[in-house]
Protein backbone atom coordinates (compact mmCIF):
# COMPACT_ATOMS: atom_id res chain seq x y z
CA UNK A 1 0.00 0.00 0.00
CA UNK A 2 3.20 2.58 0.73
CA UNK A 3 4.22 2.46 -2.57
CA UNK A 4 1.14 2.47 -4.23
CA UNK A 5 0.59 5.75 -2.20
CA UNK A 6 3.54 7.08 -3.56
CA UNK A 7 3.07 6.67 -6.70
CA UNK A 8 -0.30 8.31 -6.23
CA UNK A 9 1.45 11.37 -5.10
CA UNK A 10 4.17 11.14 -7.77
CA UNK A 11 1.39 11.08 -10.38
CA UNK A 12 -0.59 13.88 -8.64
CA UNK A 13 2.58 16.14 -8.27
CA UNK A 14 3.16 15.24 -12.06
CA UNK A 15 0.10 16.04 -13.67
CA UNK A 16 0.49 19.82 -13.94
CA UNK A 17 4.03 19.45 -15.88
CA UNK A 18 2.59 17.27 -18.51
CA UNK A 19 3.11 18.44 -21.62
CA UNK A 20 -0.42 19.90 -22.06
CA UNK A 21 -0.92 23.21 -23.04
CA UNK A 22 -4.45 23.92 -23.00
CA UNK A 23 -6.26 27.24 -24.83
CA UNK A 24 -10.44 27.61 -24.51
CA UNK A 25 -11.91 27.73 -28.11
CA UNK A 26 -15.53 28.26 -29.72
CA UNK A 27 -16.24 27.88 -33.53
CA UNK A 28 -14.87 30.13 -35.40
CA UNK A 29 -18.77 31.88 -36.68
CA UNK A 30 -19.33 32.26 -33.02
CA UNK A 31 -19.64 35.83 -31.73
CA UNK A 32 -17.28 35.66 -28.84
CA UNK A 33 -14.26 37.05 -29.05
CA UNK A 34 -12.71 37.33 -25.64
CA UNK A 35 -13.34 35.81 -22.79
CA UNK A 36 -12.27 36.40 -18.92
CA UNK A 37 -10.91 33.27 -16.84
CA UNK A 38 -13.70 34.59 -14.44
CA UNK A 39 -15.97 33.97 -17.45
CA UNK A 40 -14.93 31.03 -18.99
CA UNK A 41 -14.11 29.37 -14.62
CA UNK A 42 -17.89 30.44 -14.49
CA UNK A 43 -18.78 28.35 -17.82
CA UNK A 44 -16.80 25.67 -16.61
CA UNK A 45 -18.24 25.53 -13.07
CA UNK A 46 -22.12 25.72 -14.25
CA UNK A 47 -22.39 28.89 -11.98
CA UNK A 48 -23.11 31.16 -14.82
CA UNK A 49 -23.50 30.49 -18.50
CA UNK A 50 -24.76 33.52 -20.53
CA UNK A 51 -22.77 34.39 -23.45
CA UNK A 52 -23.04 38.27 -24.62
CA UNK A 53 -24.43 36.88 -27.75
CA UNK A 54 -27.41 35.54 -25.62
CA UNK A 55 -27.12 32.37 -26.20
CA UNK A 56 -26.09 29.99 -23.72
CA UNK A 57 -23.08 28.64 -23.43
CA UNK A 58 -22.34 24.55 -23.79
CA UNK A 59 -18.83 23.82 -22.43
CA UNK A 60 -17.85 20.69 -23.47
CA UNK A 61 -15.36 18.43 -21.49
CA UNK A 62 -12.39 16.58 -22.43
CA UNK A 63 -12.83 13.25 -21.16
CA UNK A 64 -13.03 12.37 -17.74
CA UNK A 65 -8.65 10.45 -17.46
CA UNK A 66 -7.18 13.24 -20.05
CA UNK A 67 -4.13 14.93 -18.63
CA UNK A 68 -5.27 18.10 -20.62
CA UNK A 69 -8.94 17.83 -18.71
CA UNK A 70 -6.90 17.66 -15.55
CA UNK A 71 -4.28 20.53 -16.69
CA UNK A 72 -7.18 22.72 -17.16
CA UNK A 73 -8.91 22.72 -13.84
CA UNK A 74 -5.55 23.09 -12.34
CA UNK A 75 -4.39 26.21 -14.28
CA UNK A 76 -8.44 27.49 -14.18
CA UNK A 77 -9.35 27.16 -10.61
CA UNK A 78 -6.29 25.64 -9.02
CA UNK A 79 -8.04 21.95 -8.19
CA UNK A 80 -7.46 18.36 -9.20
CA UNK A 81 -9.53 16.29 -10.72
CA UNK A 82 -11.09 14.73 -7.92
CA UNK A 83 -11.84 17.85 -6.05
CA UNK A 84 -13.51 19.35 -9.53
CA UNK A 85 -15.58 15.29 -9.65
CA UNK A 86 -16.45 16.23 -5.90
CA UNK A 87 -17.87 20.01 -6.83
CA UNK A 88 -19.85 18.42 -9.80
CA UNK A 89 -21.51 15.74 -7.71
CA UNK A 90 -22.95 17.97 -5.61
CA UNK A 91 -24.84 20.05 -8.16
CA UNK A 92 -25.61 17.08 -10.19
CA UNK A 93 -27.01 15.22 -7.25
CA UNK A 94 -29.12 18.06 -5.87
CA UNK A 95 -30.35 18.95 -9.92
CA UNK A 96 -29.13 22.52 -9.83
CA UNK A 97 -26.52 22.56 -13.22
CA UNK A 98 -25.86 20.01 -15.52
CA UNK A 99 -21.76 19.56 -16.09
CA UNK A 100 -20.12 20.24 -19.20
CA UNK A 101 -21.07 17.68 -21.73
CA UNK A 102 -18.81 14.92 -21.32
CA UNK A 103 -16.87 13.47 -23.97
CA UNK A 104 -15.23 9.68 -24.02
CA UNK A 105 -12.82 10.87 -26.75
CA UNK A 106 -10.98 13.56 -27.94
CA UNK A 107 -11.62 13.91 -31.42
CA UNK A 108 -15.42 14.28 -30.01
CA UNK A 109 -14.25 17.27 -28.22
CA UNK A 110 -13.66 19.28 -31.64
CA UNK A 111 -16.73 17.57 -33.15
CA UNK A 112 -19.37 18.74 -31.10
CA UNK A 113 -17.76 21.82 -30.72
CA UNK A 114 -18.37 22.86 -34.39
CA UNK A 115 -22.05 21.43 -33.98
CA UNK A 116 -23.17 22.50 -30.70
CA UNK A 117 -24.82 26.43 -30.60
CA UNK A 118 -22.43 28.10 -27.80
CA UNK A 119 -20.57 25.47 -27.91
CA UNK A 120 -16.92 26.05 -25.89
CA UNK A 121 -14.44 23.59 -25.19
CA UNK A 122 -10.39 23.55 -24.44
CA UNK A 123 -7.88 21.85 -26.72
CA UNK A 124 -4.38 21.68 -27.38
CA UNK A 125 -2.95 24.42 -28.66
CA UNK A 126 -1.68 22.53 -31.59
CA UNK A 127 -5.15 21.13 -32.11
CA UNK A 128 -6.11 24.37 -32.85
CA UNK A 129 -7.07 25.40 -36.55
CA UNK A 130 -8.59 27.70 -38.42
CA UNK A 131 -12.61 26.48 -37.97
CA UNK A 132 -11.94 27.48 -34.20
CA UNK A 133 -11.40 30.67 -32.37
CA UNK A 134 -8.99 31.06 -29.25
CA UNK A 135 -11.30 32.67 -26.81
CA UNK A 136 -8.91 32.86 -23.92
CA UNK A 137 -5.58 31.54 -23.08
CA UNK A 138 -3.45 31.51 -19.58
CA UNK A 139 -0.70 33.41 -18.90
CA UNK A 140 2.95 31.92 -18.77
CA UNK A 141 2.96 28.93 -17.58
CA UNK A 142 5.92 29.65 -14.72
CA UNK A 143 3.56 31.16 -12.91
CA UNK A 144 0.82 28.47 -12.58
CA UNK A 145 3.53 26.01 -12.26
CA UNK A 146 4.92 27.83 -9.60
CA UNK A 147 1.43 28.08 -7.48
CA UNK A 148 0.71 24.43 -8.35
CA UNK A 149 3.85 22.72 -7.43
CA UNK A 150 5.86 24.87 -4.80
CA UNK B 1 -51.23 15.49 -0.34
CA UNK B 2 -50.67 12.81 -3.21
CA UNK B 3 -53.18 15.85 -4.98
CA UNK B 4 -50.98 18.59 -4.39
CA UNK B 5 -48.06 16.64 -5.64
CA UNK B 6 -49.82 15.38 -8.67
CA UNK B 7 -50.77 19.35 -9.67
CA UNK B 8 -47.34 20.39 -9.19
CA UNK B 9 -46.59 17.28 -11.50
CA UNK B 10 -48.99 18.70 -13.94
CA UNK B 11 -47.72 22.14 -13.73
CA UNK B 12 -44.48 20.83 -14.57
CA UNK B 13 -45.20 19.20 -17.73
CA UNK B 14 -47.84 21.87 -18.83
CA UNK B 15 -44.36 24.01 -18.80
CA UNK B 16 -42.32 21.54 -20.43
CA UNK B 17 -44.61 21.24 -23.16
CA UNK B 18 -45.58 24.96 -23.50
CA UNK B 19 -41.88 26.16 -23.58
CA UNK B 20 -41.51 28.87 -25.92
CA UNK B 21 -39.82 29.03 -29.20
CA UNK B 22 -35.92 29.76 -29.11
CA UNK B 23 -34.15 31.16 -31.86
CA UNK B 24 -32.24 27.52 -32.05
CA UNK B 25 -34.54 25.67 -32.13
CA UNK B 26 -34.58 25.29 -35.82
CA UNK B 27 -30.56 23.65 -35.32
CA UNK B 28 -30.34 19.30 -35.25
CA UNK B 29 -31.07 17.63 -32.35
CA UNK B 30 -27.73 18.23 -30.35
CA UNK B 31 -25.91 14.76 -29.04
CA UNK B 32 -27.56 15.25 -25.43
CA UNK B 33 -28.14 11.37 -24.28
CA UNK B 34 -31.87 11.52 -23.57
CA UNK B 35 -31.27 9.95 -20.37
CA UNK B 36 -28.91 9.41 -17.69
CA UNK B 37 -28.04 7.26 -14.64
CA UNK B 38 -25.76 8.38 -12.01
CA UNK B 39 -26.20 7.18 -8.81
CA UNK B 40 -23.82 8.09 -5.15
CA UNK B 41 -23.80 6.45 -1.63
CA UNK B 42 -21.76 6.09 1.62
CA UNK B 43 -20.96 2.58 3.59
CA UNK B 44 -20.14 3.85 7.14
CA UNK B 45 -20.20 2.89 10.10
CA UNK B 46 -20.12 4.88 13.33
CA UNK B 47 -19.87 4.40 17.56
CA UNK B 48 -19.45 6.53 19.94
CA UNK B 49 -18.27 6.01 23.95
CA UNK B 50 -21.32 6.95 25.96
CA UNK B 51 -24.98 4.74 25.59
CA UNK B 52 -26.27 7.85 27.75
CA UNK B 53 -27.11 9.89 24.77
CA UNK B 54 -27.75 9.23 20.91
CA UNK B 55 -25.78 10.90 18.61
CA UNK B 56 -27.72 11.23 15.48
CA UNK B 57 -26.74 12.67 11.56
CA UNK B 58 -29.72 15.06 12.05
CA UNK B 59 -32.97 14.44 13.71
CA UNK B 60 -34.74 12.97 11.29
CA UNK B 61 -33.46 9.92 12.60
CA UNK B 62 -35.14 8.09 15.46
CA UNK B 63 -32.35 6.51 17.07
CA UNK B 64 -28.33 7.08 17.15
CA UNK B 65 -25.04 5.11 18.02
CA UNK B 66 -24.30 3.56 21.33
CA UNK B 67 -20.95 1.74 22.04
CA UNK B 68 -21.45 -0.36 19.26
CA UNK B 69 -20.88 -0.49 15.56
CA UNK B 70 -23.88 0.90 13.46
CA UNK B 71 -23.95 1.51 9.95
CA UNK B 72 -27.44 3.04 10.14
CA UNK B 73 -26.37 6.91 11.00
CA UNK B 74 -24.38 7.25 7.44
CA UNK B 75 -24.98 4.79 4.98
CA UNK B 76 -27.12 5.72 2.18
CA UNK B 77 -27.48 4.87 -1.51
CA UNK B 78 -29.10 7.28 -4.14
CA UNK B 79 -30.25 6.86 -7.87
CA UNK B 80 -30.46 9.63 -10.19
CA UNK B 81 -32.28 9.87 -13.65
CA UNK B 82 -31.75 12.79 -15.81
CA UNK B 83 -33.70 13.19 -18.30
CA UNK B 84 -32.93 16.10 -21.36
CA UNK B 85 -35.94 17.05 -23.20
CA UNK B 86 -33.98 20.44 -24.97
CA UNK B 87 -31.28 22.41 -24.32
CA UNK B 88 -32.81 24.05 -21.82
CA UNK B 89 -35.37 21.33 -20.53
CA UNK B 90 -34.78 18.64 -18.39
CA UNK B 91 -35.98 16.04 -15.57
CA UNK B 92 -34.23 14.89 -12.89
CA UNK B 93 -35.53 11.94 -10.36
CA UNK B 94 -33.73 10.48 -7.89
CA UNK B 95 -34.42 7.50 -5.11
CA UNK B 96 -32.85 7.25 -1.99
CA UNK B 97 -32.61 4.88 0.48
CA UNK B 98 -31.43 5.82 4.26
CA UNK B 99 -32.59 5.45 7.45
CA UNK B 100 -35.52 6.70 7.84
CA UNK B 101 -37.88 8.32 10.62
CA UNK B 102 -40.08 5.28 11.01
CA UNK B 103 -36.80 2.92 11.44
CA UNK B 104 -37.41 1.29 7.62
CA UNK B 105 -35.01 1.75 5.07
CA UNK B 106 -37.67 2.04 2.97
CA UNK B 107 -36.78 3.92 -0.19
CA UNK B 108 -38.31 6.95 -0.94
CA UNK B 109 -38.43 10.01 -4.31
CA UNK B 110 -35.77 12.34 -2.70
CA UNK B 111 -36.17 14.84 -6.00
CA UNK B 112 -38.62 14.97 -9.02
CA UNK B 113 -38.89 18.11 -11.19
CA UNK B 114 -38.80 19.68 -14.47
CA UNK B 115 -36.13 22.18 -14.90
CA UNK B 116 -36.37 24.86 -17.35
CA UNK B 117 -33.97 27.39 -18.03
CA UNK B 118 -36.27 30.48 -19.48
CA UNK B 119 -33.06 32.61 -20.35
CA UNK B 120 -29.44 31.23 -19.52
CA UNK B 121 -29.63 33.09 -16.52
CA UNK B 122 -32.93 32.45 -15.19
CA UNK B 123 -34.11 28.84 -14.18
CA UNK B 124 -37.35 27.47 -12.88
CA UNK B 125 -38.25 24.22 -11.35
CA UNK B 126 -41.47 22.37 -10.16
CA UNK B 127 -42.04 19.41 -8.25
CA UNK B 128 -39.97 17.52 -5.62
CA UNK B 129 -36.49 19.75 -4.63
CA UNK B 130 -34.22 19.71 -2.19
CA UNK B 131 -34.55 22.07 0.65
CA UNK B 132 -32.12 24.97 0.93
CA UNK B 133 -32.71 26.25 4.39
CA UNK B 134 -28.96 26.73 4.06
CA UNK B 135 -25.63 26.94 2.31
CA UNK B 136 -24.65 23.34 1.26
CA UNK B 137 -27.86 21.90 3.05
CA UNK B 138 -29.41 20.33 -0.42
CA UNK B 139 -26.95 17.73 -1.15
CA UNK B 140 -26.52 16.76 2.40
CA UNK B 141 -26.85 13.15 1.64
CA UNK B 142 -24.27 12.86 -1.08
CA UNK B 143 -21.15 12.14 0.78
CA UNK B 144 -18.54 12.04 -1.91
CA UNK B 145 -19.72 16.12 -2.74
CA UNK B 146 -17.98 16.84 1.22
CA UNK B 147 -15.09 16.68 2.45
CA UNK B 148 -15.98 16.10 5.93
CA UNK B 149 -17.89 12.67 6.38
CA UNK B 150 -21.36 14.15 7.63
CA UNK B 151 -22.59 17.83 8.13
CA UNK B 152 -21.73 18.82 11.48
CA UNK B 153 -24.90 17.94 13.55
CA UNK B 154 -25.01 21.04 15.90
CA UNK B 155 -25.77 23.03 12.41
CA UNK B 156 -27.90 20.90 10.55
CA UNK B 157 -29.36 18.59 13.08
CA UNK B 158 -32.10 20.58 13.65
CA UNK B 159 -32.98 20.38 9.58
CA UNK B 160 -35.97 17.48 9.21
CA UNK B 161 -37.26 18.77 6.07
CA UNK B 162 -34.78 17.79 3.00
CA UNK B 163 -37.66 17.93 0.47
CA UNK B 164 -40.59 19.38 -0.41
CA UNK B 165 -43.17 19.49 -3.59
CA UNK B 166 -43.14 23.24 -4.95
CA UNK B 167 -41.85 25.48 -7.10
CA UNK B 168 -38.36 27.66 -7.06
CA UNK B 169 -36.66 30.12 -9.34
CA UNK B 170 -33.21 31.42 -9.70
CA UNK B 171 -31.36 34.21 -11.11
CA UNK B 172 -27.89 34.99 -11.71
CA UNK B 173 -26.34 38.08 -12.83
CA UNK B 174 -23.02 39.17 -13.52
CA UNK B 175 -22.20 42.20 -12.06
CA UNK B 176 -18.30 42.37 -13.24
CA UNK B 177 -17.55 41.55 -9.72
CA UNK B 178 -18.43 38.43 -9.34
CA UNK B 179 -21.94 37.14 -9.73
CA UNK B 180 -25.32 37.61 -7.45
CA UNK B 181 -27.31 34.88 -7.23
CA UNK B 182 -31.03 34.96 -6.19
CA UNK B 183 -33.43 32.33 -5.58
CA UNK B 184 -37.06 31.86 -4.04
CA UNK B 185 -38.86 28.92 -3.34
CA UNK B 186 -42.16 28.05 -2.21
CA UNK B 187 -44.32 24.61 -1.29
CA UNK B 188 -45.32 21.99 0.98
CA UNK B 189 -43.45 19.61 3.41
CA UNK B 190 -43.78 16.55 2.56
CA UNK B 191 -42.47 14.20 5.40
CA UNK B 192 -42.93 13.07 8.58
CA UNK B 193 -40.60 13.42 11.22
CA UNK B 194 -39.67 10.90 14.20
CA UNK B 195 -40.35 12.55 17.85
CA UNK B 196 -39.57 9.93 20.54
CA UNK B 197 -40.27 6.01 19.53
CA UNK B 198 -43.35 5.08 18.80
CA UNK B 199 -44.60 8.50 18.29
CA UNK B 200 -44.06 10.68 14.61
CA UNK B 201 -45.23 13.97 13.60
CA UNK B 202 -46.63 14.94 10.29
CA UNK B 203 -44.99 17.93 9.04
CA UNK B 204 -46.77 17.26 5.23
CA UNK B 205 -48.67 20.12 4.11
CA UNK B 206 -46.72 22.23 5.78
CA UNK B 207 -46.86 25.42 3.87
CA UNK B 208 -43.23 26.66 3.26
CA UNK B 209 -41.22 29.65 1.69
CA UNK B 210 -38.05 31.21 1.12
CA UNK B 211 -35.22 32.91 -0.39
CA UNK B 212 -31.61 33.14 -0.61
CA UNK B 213 -28.67 35.58 -2.01
CA UNK B 214 -25.79 34.18 -3.54
CA UNK B 215 -22.57 36.34 -3.89
CA UNK B 216 -20.07 34.24 -6.04
CA UNK B 217 -15.97 35.36 -6.84
CA UNK B 218 -13.30 33.41 -7.74
CA UNK B 219 -12.77 31.18 -4.56
CA UNK B 220 -15.33 33.21 -2.41
CA UNK B 221 -19.11 32.15 -1.79
CA UNK B 222 -21.16 33.88 0.61
CA UNK B 223 -25.01 33.22 1.24
CA UNK B 224 -27.64 34.72 3.32
CA UNK B 225 -30.98 33.17 3.61
CA UNK B 226 -34.52 33.06 5.25
CA UNK B 227 -36.77 30.32 5.19
CA UNK B 228 -39.96 29.71 6.76
CA UNK B 229 -42.22 26.99 7.17
CA UNK B 230 -45.78 26.89 8.92
CA UNK B 231 -47.06 23.74 10.66
CA UNK B 232 -50.24 22.12 8.85
CA UNK B 233 -50.06 19.28 12.28
CA UNK B 234 -50.03 19.49 15.60
CA UNK B 235 -47.16 17.75 17.76
CA UNK B 236 -48.31 14.42 19.31
CA UNK B 237 -47.43 16.05 22.95
CA UNK B 238 -50.09 14.97 24.71
CA UNK B 239 -49.16 11.23 23.90
CA UNK B 240 -45.47 11.89 24.55
CA UNK B 241 -45.81 13.51 27.62
CA UNK B 242 -48.44 10.72 29.31
CA UNK B 243 -50.38 13.91 30.64
CA UNK B 244 -52.79 16.83 28.42
CA UNK B 245 -50.10 19.04 28.22
CA UNK B 246 -51.65 21.04 25.31
CA UNK B 247 -54.89 21.67 27.69
CA UNK B 248 -52.22 22.90 30.28
CA UNK B 249 -50.23 24.81 28.11
CA UNK B 250 -51.87 25.67 24.89
CA UNK B 251 -48.62 27.84 23.87
CA UNK B 252 -46.85 24.16 22.99
CA UNK B 253 -49.09 24.13 20.33
CA UNK B 254 -47.43 23.90 17.14
CA UNK B 255 -50.35 24.05 14.14
CA UNK B 256 -50.57 26.99 12.22
CA UNK B 257 -47.58 28.57 13.80
CA UNK B 258 -44.43 29.22 12.53
CA UNK B 259 -40.49 28.38 12.23
CA UNK B 260 -37.98 30.99 10.64
CA UNK B 261 -34.36 29.80 9.81
CA UNK B 262 -31.98 32.39 9.26
CA UNK B 263 -28.41 32.01 8.02
CA UNK B 264 -25.34 33.57 6.75
CA UNK B 265 -22.46 31.83 5.10
CA UNK B 266 -19.44 32.01 3.85
CA UNK B 267 -17.02 29.43 1.85
CA UNK B 268 -13.62 30.35 0.50
CA UNK B 269 -12.17 27.46 -1.62
CA UNK B 270 -8.80 28.24 -3.39
CA UNK B 271 -6.08 25.27 -4.54
CA UNK B 272 -5.72 23.26 -1.45
CA UNK B 273 -7.21 25.03 1.21
CA UNK B 274 -10.51 25.00 1.84
CA UNK B 275 -12.41 27.51 4.81
CA UNK B 276 -16.32 27.62 5.38
CA UNK B 277 -18.14 28.81 8.17
CA UNK B 278 -21.84 29.27 8.63
CA UNK B 279 -23.93 31.16 11.50
CA UNK B 280 -27.87 30.52 11.71
CA UNK B 281 -31.10 31.54 14.08
CA UNK B 282 -34.13 29.44 14.31
CA UNK B 283 -37.17 31.15 15.76
CA UNK B 284 -40.43 29.57 16.73
CA UNK B 285 -43.86 31.65 16.88
CA UNK B 286 -44.62 28.91 19.50
CA UNK B 287 -42.60 27.38 22.74
CA UNK B 288 -43.01 23.61 21.35
CA UNK B 289 -39.45 23.97 20.95
CA UNK B 290 -36.98 26.68 21.94
CA UNK B 291 -34.99 28.91 19.60
CA UNK B 292 -31.51 28.41 18.67
CA UNK B 293 -28.96 30.16 17.06
CA UNK B 294 -25.73 27.71 16.03
CA UNK B 295 -22.67 27.96 13.36
CA UNK B 296 -19.42 26.20 12.35
CA UNK B 297 -16.40 27.19 11.06
CA UNK B 298 -13.98 24.19 9.03
CA UNK B 299 -10.93 24.46 7.56
CA UNK B 300 -9.57 21.61 5.25
CA UNK B 301 -6.24 21.03 3.41
CA UNK B 302 -5.56 18.73 0.87
CA UNK B 303 -2.44 17.29 0.53
CA UNK B 304 -2.08 14.77 -2.57
CA UNK B 305 -4.62 12.78 -2.54
CA UNK B 306 -5.45 13.27 1.92
CA UNK B 307 -7.22 16.27 2.81
CA UNK B 308 -6.74 16.27 7.00
CA UNK B 309 -10.03 19.18 8.45
CA UNK B 310 -10.36 20.31 11.58
CA UNK B 311 -14.09 21.80 12.42
CA UNK B 312 -15.84 23.27 15.63
CA UNK B 313 -19.51 23.54 15.92
CA UNK B 314 -21.67 25.46 18.34
CA UNK B 315 -25.31 25.03 19.21
CA UNK B 316 -27.17 26.93 21.63
CA UNK B 317 -30.76 27.54 22.68
CA UNK B 318 -33.07 30.13 24.85
CA UNK B 319 -35.79 28.32 26.89
CA UNK B 320 -39.24 29.21 25.89
CA UNK B 321 -41.63 30.93 27.75
CA UNK B 322 -44.13 29.58 29.82
CA UNK B 323 -47.31 31.69 29.95
CA UNK B 324 -50.57 30.15 31.32
CA UNK B 325 -50.91 30.15 34.99
CA UNK B 326 -50.82 26.44 37.11
CA UNK B 327 -50.01 25.25 40.07
CA UNK B 328 -46.13 25.25 40.77
CA UNK B 329 -45.84 21.07 40.70
CA UNK B 330 -47.60 21.03 36.82
CA UNK B 331 -45.09 24.33 36.20
CA UNK B 332 -42.30 21.95 36.73
CA UNK B 333 -43.43 19.19 35.00
CA UNK B 334 -43.98 21.36 31.49
CA UNK B 335 -40.72 22.73 31.81
CA UNK B 336 -38.76 19.42 32.46
CA UNK B 337 -40.91 18.31 29.51
CA UNK B 338 -39.88 21.40 27.78
CA UNK B 339 -36.12 21.32 28.35
CA UNK B 340 -36.22 18.24 26.36
CA UNK B 341 -35.35 20.15 23.25
CA UNK B 342 -32.50 22.27 24.96
CA UNK B 343 -29.34 22.57 23.43
CA UNK B 344 -26.35 24.27 24.51
CA UNK B 345 -22.95 21.99 22.91
CA UNK B 346 -20.27 22.62 21.07
CA UNK B 347 -18.47 19.63 18.67
CA UNK B 348 -14.74 19.69 17.87
CA UNK B 349 -14.25 17.45 14.94
CA UNK B 350 -11.32 16.37 13.56
CA UNK B 351 -10.55 14.01 10.25
CA UNK B 352 -9.42 13.04 6.95
CA UNK B 353 -10.70 12.50 3.25
CA UNK B 354 -8.33 10.11 1.14
CA UNK B 355 -9.49 9.92 -2.40
CA UNK B 356 -7.95 6.99 -3.10
CA UNK B 357 -9.02 6.22 -6.12
CA UNK B 358 -11.57 8.25 -9.31
CA UNK B 359 -15.26 8.61 -7.58
CA UNK B 360 -13.99 6.73 -4.36
CA UNK B 361 -12.96 8.37 -1.20
CA UNK B 362 -12.55 7.11 2.38
CA UNK B 363 -12.98 9.20 5.45
CA UNK B 364 -12.51 9.00 9.23
CA UNK B 365 -13.64 11.11 11.54
CA UNK B 366 -13.32 11.61 15.36
CA UNK B 367 -16.20 14.02 16.71
CA UNK B 368 -15.77 15.16 20.15
CA UNK B 369 -19.33 16.62 21.74
CA UNK B 370 -18.78 18.63 24.95
CA UNK B 371 -22.22 19.99 26.33
CA UNK B 372 -23.82 21.18 29.10
CA UNK B 373 -24.99 18.46 31.24
CA UNK B 374 -28.66 20.32 30.35
CA UNK B 375 -28.20 19.98 26.47
CA UNK B 376 -30.67 17.14 24.81
CA UNK B 377 -30.87 18.31 21.26
CA UNK B 378 -29.13 17.82 18.45
CA UNK B 379 -28.98 13.92 20.05
CA UNK B 380 -31.93 11.97 21.10
CA UNK B 381 -32.53 9.55 23.92
CA UNK B 382 -30.34 11.51 26.21
CA UNK B 383 -30.10 10.08 29.77
CA UNK B 384 -30.55 12.29 32.80
CA UNK B 385 -27.06 11.51 34.46
CA UNK B 386 -25.44 11.75 30.91
CA UNK B 387 -21.98 14.10 31.95
CA UNK B 388 -22.16 15.97 28.76
CA UNK B 389 -19.26 14.24 27.41
CA UNK B 390 -19.73 12.35 23.58
CA UNK B 391 -17.05 11.28 21.71
CA UNK B 392 -18.03 9.74 17.77
CA UNK B 393 -15.71 7.38 15.85
CA UNK B 394 -16.93 6.92 12.34
CA UNK B 395 -15.23 5.35 9.14
CA UNK B 396 -17.49 5.79 5.42
CA UNK B 397 -16.78 5.38 2.13
CA UNK B 398 -17.99 7.39 -0.67
CA UNK B 399 -18.51 6.58 -4.16
CA UNK B 400 -20.47 8.29 -7.13
CA UNK B 401 -20.94 6.29 -10.16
Amino acid sequence: MPTRLFFLLLLLANCPTVDAEPVVVVAAQQATERLSREEVANIFLGRYRALASGLPAQPIDQPPASALRSAFYQQLVNKDTASINAYWSRLHFSGKATPPLQTTEENEVIRQLLSIPGGIAYVERKQVDQRMRIVFEFMPRVTHESRVNP
Amino acid sequence: MPTRFRIICLLAVSMAIARPAYADETAPAPPWPAIEFKGFGTLGVARSDSKDSQFVRDLSQPDGLGKHWSGKTDTMFGLQANLTLSPRTGAVMQGLVRYRYDGSWRPELNLAFLRHDLAPDFTLRAGRMGTEFYLQADARQVGYASTMLRPPADYFGPIVVSYFDGVDASLTGDTGYGLLRGKLFAGWAAEKTPVVKPHTWDLRGSRMAGAYLDYLNGPWQMRVSRSQIRFQHELPLDAVAGFPILTLAPELGIEGHHATYDSLGLIYDEGRLQVQGQVSSIHYDTSAYEDTRAGYVMLAYRVGPVTPYLSYSRSRSRAASLSTPTVPALQTAIRQFMAQTHSDQATYTLGARWDFQRNLALKAQLDMIRADRSSRFPQRYTQNDWDGSLNVFSLALDFVF
